[in-house]
């Protein structure tokens, strides 16, 4: 290497590095700022835009009631895109350079398990708004992090009273290879057994990568080993592809019951429509059309008006998110990340879903899944309608907190 | 590359080249008094991003390593970055050992795989090298990410905390600014040790390789052999960079296997300039810098790099450092 | 024997499609020495393309097979003509960078124009449903269609090749660039003709795969990958060679899918390593040639 070169070389490293040093951002809040970071890319993309107006819509509303503590609110949105690492990137930038005063989002669950245990360096609270492993509720659990919806335990506990509803003995499952589907399964089946304990779990599982783009063959293997029932755990853009696939195969006239632990997705359900046959159980953290109260009624016409289309779970939980923040900040009565976290624990708050409360133990909020059965199209909102809804009652419905909490 | 074009006087060289020396060392220290200072110059968050730099420039100079001195692209180069990752987190999670013992480990394994990785490539020239190395990239990843029981598949590996460094020394490593510190000391330490590698006549039979394998070999030097250990020691440096992300980043994941991460150090070496040794380094750091900013204003940060890439590849081949040192050069 | 019959016939409709796609990323290799990295986000223009013809603008499904790769080969001499023709003369490294550089804008210009939700295209109304085969196995009409056309492509790329005076200069560049420009032959014209023929080959793959997929973002990336193994067992730049890597893909995916889950996606790379070692220039050879 010539001196001269080298020479030049560093010189112009030192520039670079100078420049960094110099440019410097500097940030302003007079707005509270709202941190959140969900699935912008990608083939469940649409989860993210989603929560992404749920937000928007929570926003609009309590900065025209003037705000909280008599500021506005804003929000800065991240892409996850579904990796762990860039989601923790994502919250520190979040936090230390767009001096986020709180944080929410996450649609995967894998995302969570990585990124938990890096929000006490933070120190701001966290509310998770779709991703459902109860890790980040049990043996990841910190006072920062909080879950607004549904997590796989109340999801699986009502899945399972479902199952067990129908009688099928002999179950399998196709889920997705990472920690949602094989908890899926593992907390249905230990569900199922309490409920009915004559249930087999069938040793033949299938479980394609999240994103696959083929479904056949484990179509064919699930098929082929003639279960009673089926719990899918597949979501977003897969499930679309599986129903579309398992229509060409006949999949659901075979007259086993099948379950699809979180299909009542308006996303999913939007770019089926009707391909999504009848008679199939879908279960979900929100429906819509499951609760006739003053306030779910307001959140979904106001949603419709403004979106043209019913509310996803998504949008649902990232609009109570916003407003739990509402609620918490009034409470504690300053913007500080530390008193915000302590004012959540144990907070109730009126939801479209009824009276939501972040149980103490593990801030967990104490909600039910709503399960349906497929009906009839639902022509004004373009998707299909559901009959026989339960909606699981949260106090009932979670299990007790989980001894590796410890909080 | 950079050639030496410039004619000797007898007299006035020396001089002058033992005062460019002295420059350039002044420089270099002036540099690294800046970067040892750095987190109270700069605003918090940019000490995460001067950290990402170091151990991306640290990755994509093991990958000039390769390209730029050895004149093979190799598209799987993350295997071993990721690898180094894996195994730090690995060993924290379990052991709790010290992070240089923990760093040791993963430069051994790295070097290792790429030993064996390396061993089926080299034989092969050019596109065949660049598909084979992706392949075995790729392999690479498919085992971490179907393998749940060990490697907890596409989740990765979190959940564990660096406590200690070893050596006796008492630090924080869980404070970033500090981190950081731990971070630049090890980066220049292996900066200086790559160096003396390329500067090495091993590092000028490399260059001789790259422009002329048939000469070199007729030159009785055994050409396969040269490129397995470039591929061995450039895989161990790439090894010791993901070891250093792993505490940084908290997690371990199939992420940082994929051919995409492989792109990185590809991407970050031709916007500095392959032909320089400090090039990737300008090139990680113009990278990270250009991603935290775009990604602030839009979501199409990947359009961006694309449009850069495609222009730096058809216009300025030379890298961002060396179109500056060319220009600086014709103006003389 | 029924689920291995169907196993069978899932392969082989994977398989003919793969063909269809990777064939184009071989020609291209064999004729103008460049990897075409941006070769699957042309697929994935082509399944795009098909989509906004057939929801968006009401095309009938036989008019957009027609329509959406010419549009995706028109787009492709553009690229050529403005980027790739920096890059030919270089060593490979360039093209594979610049191409690279093209994934990533193709890619993002995609998401940008169509967004990031999933879209869902309809096979035409005369391919629906299944249809009972030998041995009672219910098979998708539309899947059978897909057998056809690979099988059609096959047929037809052959006689380009052999029969036609087209195929004969473009195995000619392919050999011997230098001598083929002596000869009079354009070679610019070639070239460019050449890189067009493959990116309409990937959209036409990517039309017909649409109504069997899932339309998102990331499907140009994962199809990418398929074809690099295609072309490294089947031998780059070889014909035959790429059919036979498409075929033994579409085993690995159909028959490893369904009896080896496992290990089913670390299969296609261990299957690209294990040729590469024994045959590095593929099984069929750039000798064979086109």
């Amino acid at each position: 290497m010539r001196c001269v070169s080298l020479f030049r070389s560093v010189l112009a490293l030192t520039a670079a590095v100078g420049l960094c040093a110099t440019s410097a951002q500097a940030q302003d809040d007079d707005p509270i700022q709202i941190g959140a970071i969900y699935l912008m890319s990608g083939s469940a993309a649409t989860y993210g835009k989603f929560a992404q107006q749920g937000i928007d819509m929570a926003i609009e509303e309590i900065n025209g009631a003037g705000g909280v503590l008599g500021r506005p609110l804003a929000v800065h949105l991240e892409d996850s895109q579904g990796k762990a690492a860039t989601a923790i990137q994502a919250a520190r930038k979040l936090v230390y350079q767009d001096e986020s005063d709180v944080l929410m989002g996450l649609d995967s669950s894998g995302v969570a398990q990585g990124l938990v245990p890096v929000l006490p360096e933070l120190s701001k609270p966290f509310i998770i708004t779709h991703a459902a492993t109860p890790d980040v509720t049990g043996k990841l659990c910190n006072k920062y992090t909080y879950r607004i919806s549904v997590n796989v335990h109340q999801n699986m506990s009502g899945a399972a009273e479902i199952a067990a509803k129908t009688g099928a003995k002999r179950w399998t499952t196709i889920g997705p290879d990472y920690a949602f589907g094989h908890q899926s399964w593992e907390f249905f089946g230990k569900y199922l057994k309490e409920k009915m304990p004559n249930a087999e779990l069938m040793s033949e599982v299938a479980f394609p990568r999240f994103g696959a783009e083929d479904f056949t063959p484990f179509i064919d293997s699930v098929m082929a080993s003639k279960p009673d029932g089926v719990l899918i755990s597949v979501w977003g853009g897969d499930m679309v592809n599986f129903v579309r696939q398992a229509n060409n195969r006949g999949f659901f006239k075979q007259g086993f019951e099948v379950l699809f632990t979180v299909g009542a997705a308006t996303e999913v359900l939007t770019a089926l429509g009707d391909q999504l046959p009848e008679g199939v159980w879908v279960g979900t953290r929100y429906w819509y059309g499951a609760h006739d109260n003053e306030l779910n009624n307001k959140f979904v016409s106001g949603y419709k008006k403004r979106y043209g289309a019913p509310p996803s779970y998504n949008a649902e939980g990232a609009y109570m998110a916003v407003y739990a923040y509402k609620a918490a900040i009034e409470k504690a009565g300053k913007v500080d990340g530390d008193a915000i976290a302590q004012a959540l624990s144990g907070l109730t708050i009126p939801a479209p879903t009824g009276q939501l409360t972040f149980r103490k133990g593990d801030n967990q909020a104490l909600i039910g899944p709503t399960w349906g059965k497929t009906g009839a199209m639902n022509d004004a909102d373009k998707i299909r309608s559901l009959t026989e809804m339960v909606t699981f009652d949260g106090q009932k419905i979670t299990p007790p907190v989980d001894a590796a909490c410890k909080l | 590359m950079s050639t030496d074009n410039q004619t000797m006087t007898v007299s006035s060289r020396p001089s002058r080249k033992s005062s460019l020396r002295r420059i350039t060392v002044l420089v270099l220290t002036v540099m690294l008094v800046l970067l040892i200072a750095l987190p109270w110059l700069v605003p918090y968050f940019y000490i995460f991003i001067a950290t990402e730099i170091l151990i991306l420039g640290l990755f994509a100079a093991s990958f000039n390593l390769i390209f730029g001195y050895t004149g093979m692209l190799s598209f799987g180069h993350a295997a071993f970055f990721g690898m180094g990752s894996y195994v730090v987190a690995m060993l924290l999670q379990s052991f709790q050992w010290p992070l240089l013992a923990c760093l040791l480990a993963a430069v051994m394994v790295a070097a290792l795989l790429a030993w064996v990785i390396g061993f089926f490539c080299v034989r092969l020239n050019e596109v065949y090298f660049a598909m084979l190395t992706l392949a075995f990239g790729m392999m690479v990843f498919a085992v971490a990410h179907q393998w749940r029981s060990v490697t907890n598949g596409s989740d990765g590996i979190a959940g564990f905390s660096v406590t200690s460094f070893g050596l006796g020394l008492e630090l924080t490593l869980g404070n970033p600014s500090v981190y950081y510190h731990v971070v630049l000391v090890l980066v220049v330490l292996a900066v200086a040790l790559l160096y003396l590698i390329c500067r090495s006549s091993f590092g000028l039979t490399l260059r001789a390789i790259r422009q002329n394998p048939e000469r070199v070999a007729f030159c009785g030097l055994n050409v396969r052999r040269y490129r397995l250990a470039a591929f061995t020691v450039a895989g161990a440096f790439a090894g010791l960079a993901g070891g250093l992300m792993a505490p940084f980043l908290r997690i371990a994941s199939p992420e940082l296997l994929h051919w995409s991460m492989s792109a990185e150090p590809v991407l970050m070496t031709i916007l500095g300039g392959s032909g320089y040794f400090l090039g990737p380094f300008v090139g990680a750091g113009v990278f990270v810098l250009l991603e935290t900013w775009v990604t602030s204003m839009t979501q199409a940060w990947m359009l961006v790099l694309g449009i850069i890439l495609a222009l730096m590849v058809m216009f300025f081949r030379r890298g961002l450092l060396g179109t500056i040192l060319h220009w600086l050069q014709e103006r003389k | 024997m029924g689920s291995l019959s169907l196993a069978l016939l899932n392969s082989l409709d994977i398989g003919l499609l793969l063909f269809i796609i990777a064939v184009g990323l071989s020609i291209v290799f064999g004729v103008l020495s460049v990897i075409n990295f941006a070769h699957g986000a042309l697929y994935m223009l082509g399944a795009y393309l098909a989509f906004s013809c057939i929801n968006g603008l009401g095309m009938p499904f036989w008019l957009t097979v027609l329509v959406a790769p010419l549009a995706v080969a028109a787009l492709a001499v553009l690229i050529d003509r403005l980027m790739m023709r920096f890059v030919y003369q270089r060593e490979p490294a360039d093209s594979l960078l610049l191409t690279f550089a093209l994934l990533l804008i193709l890619n993002e210009s995609v998401r940008l124009t169509w967004g990031t939700g999933i879209h869902v295209v309809e096979p035409p109304a005369l391919l629906q449903g299944t249809i009972t085969l030998f041995g009672g196995i219910q098979y998708p009409l539309y899947n059978l269609f897909v057998i056809a056309i690979g099988g059609v492509a096959l047929v037809g790329l052959w006689l380009l090749f052999n029969k036609t005076r087209v195929g004969k200069i473009m195995r000619a560049a392919a050999l011997d660039r230098d001598m083929a420009q002596v000869l009079c032959i354009n070679t610019r014209l070639v070239v460019t003709g050449v890189f067009a023929f493959g990116a309409w080959l990937a959209a036409l793959g990517g039309v017909v795969a649409a109504p069997m997929r899932s339309i998102d973002p990331g499907m140009g990336d994962k199809i990418i990958i398929e074809s690099f193994i295609i072309v490294v067992i089947g031998g780059l730049g070889s014909f035959p060679g790429a059919l036979l890597g498409a075929l033994i893909l579409g085993l690995i995916h159909g028959l490893g899918g369904r009896y080896l889950p496992q290990i089913n996606l670390m299969l296609p790379f261990v299957g690209m390593a294990i040729v590469l070692l024994l045959k590095p220039h593929g099984l069929m050879g750039r000798r064979a040639s086109l």
